[in-house]
């Protein structure tokens, strides 16, 4: 008997039952992996970028969009920002599962998802502009 | 949403003291977590004055002599009093261990004991572990195996495969490692704990159990396994010194196994 239940026990269901909820979401292990790999992706693309940047101090304009014209920065660029957006969303849908409970979860989780990906999607947006934007 | 403070019920007050008798030579000091549900008072901190001269070593000889002979009403479990039956779990100076198996000794100051934290309290040290318990049983336990037993003997296993079970076979289901786990106590309702994970992984690894796959199964979900953030407090606190951290990483490994 769970002495510290209240007097008239509004849940009477099994622990067991309890127990067993909803039972397996069948899902996570894709979502885990995806989770490592992207970490894991996220340092050489990083220090690929700091090293860009560093290169690129004082770069005009002009030199910029020439530099982000280019095939394999552009890629790495994307990339980079797909990654970062994925990894970030991953990590805040975790914050909102330990410290958000109760009828917030479902909101604060879609408004992670939504806010990463439009975000995400800008980034994108602007790396292409980048790439393809180039007259001349 | 987050619980900053505890619950205004919860919030814990200055108990009874209880000095030592007179003569007493070494003299440590038990502040010990009381609450009754028999009023509706707050849970209080009493503090024992313990000449540790005259009892045994370990934390739970003196709370048997402060039942004994201070203060009958103080409540806990305890059973083997020898690390076997698990029933002494509590929390003493802030880590998650039996109290048969902690010598006062090791401690400096005053001596904190407080029920494992984050479940129900039954009353004083005693909390409620019927939810551990349920999610315990709810990954099933038990050998389950549809190729019939050789009908001269036990299935039998090869020192390989029985190798397999050790760091595993040893949980005494204490739940130490379970009520230590931050995650839990965020999600206790969904994510199963170390305990009963260590002991699923235990039938997954069992080489007579035929049914690694559906256990696999009805483990893969986002909190059931996967609310474990490897903070690993679980092997940490272990009084056996288990690994509970390294079991739950090996079903996570095998999940992946079977995905890619």
């Amino acid at each position: 008997m769970n002495a510290t239940a209240p007097s008239h026990h509004t849940v009477m269901r099994s622990q067991l039952g309890r127990a067993r909820g909803l039972g397996s979401g069948h899902s996570g292990t894709e979502y885990w992996i995806v989770e490592r790999v992207s970490a894991a992706s996220l340092l050489p693309l990083s220090g690929w970028f700091v090293i860009q940047m560093f290169r690129l101090g004082g770069a005009d304009y002009e030199d910029v969009t020439k530099w982000g014209g280019k095939p394999v920065n552009a890629t790495l660029l994307a990339a980079l920002v797909a990654t970062s957006f994925y990894h970030a969303e991953a990590g805040l849908q975790v914050i909102v599962d330990d410290y958000v409970h109760g009828k917030a979860t479902a909101p604060a989780k879609l408004l992670v998802r939504f806010g990463c990906g439009i975000f995400g999607l800008l980034g994108l947006v602007s790396v292409l502009k980048l790439a393809l934007g180039r007259k001349g | 949403m987050v619980e900053l403070r505890l619950p205004r019920n919860s919030t814990v007050g200055k108990g009874q003291f209880f000095p030592a008798p007179a003569g007493s030579k070494n003299v440590r000091t038990f502040k010990i977590y009381r609450w009754t549900p028999d009023d509706d008072s707050n849970p209080v901190m009493d503090t024992y004055e313990i000449d540790i001269d005259a009892i045994g070593p370990m934390v739970l000889d003196a709370l048997i002599h402060i039942k004994n002979d201070v203060d009958p009403t103080l409540t806990f479990r305890r059973s083997c009093r020898e690390g076997i039956c698990g029933s002494c779990a509590m929390n003493i100076d802030g880590e998650n261990t039996l109290a048969c198996l902690k010598p006062i000794r090791d401690m400096k100051g005053d001596i904190l004991i407080n029920p494992l934290p984050h479940m129900p309290i039954v009353k004083d040290l005693v909390s409620n572990l019927d939810g551990a318990y349920a999610q315990l049983r709810s990954i099933e336990p038990w050998m389950k195996a549809d190729s019939a037993p050789p009908p001269d003997g036990e299935r039998r296993q090869s020192p390989e495969e029985r190798a397999k079970l050790d760091g595993m076979w040893e949980c005494i289901l204490c739940f130490c490692c379970t009520t230590s786990c931050p995650s839990y106590w965020w999600n206790g309702d969904r994510y199963l704990g170390p305990a009963t994970l260590l002991a699923a992984y235990r039938w997954i690894a069992d080489s007579r159990d035929e049914h690694q796959g559906d256990r696999l199964d009805s483990l893969e979900d986002t909190f059931k396994l996967y609310a474990c953030r490897t903070i690993m407090n679980c092997t940490q606190t272990c009084p056996k010194g288990l690994n509970p951290a390294k079991a739950i990483g090996r079903i996570k490994e095998l999940q992946v196994e079977r995905k890619l």
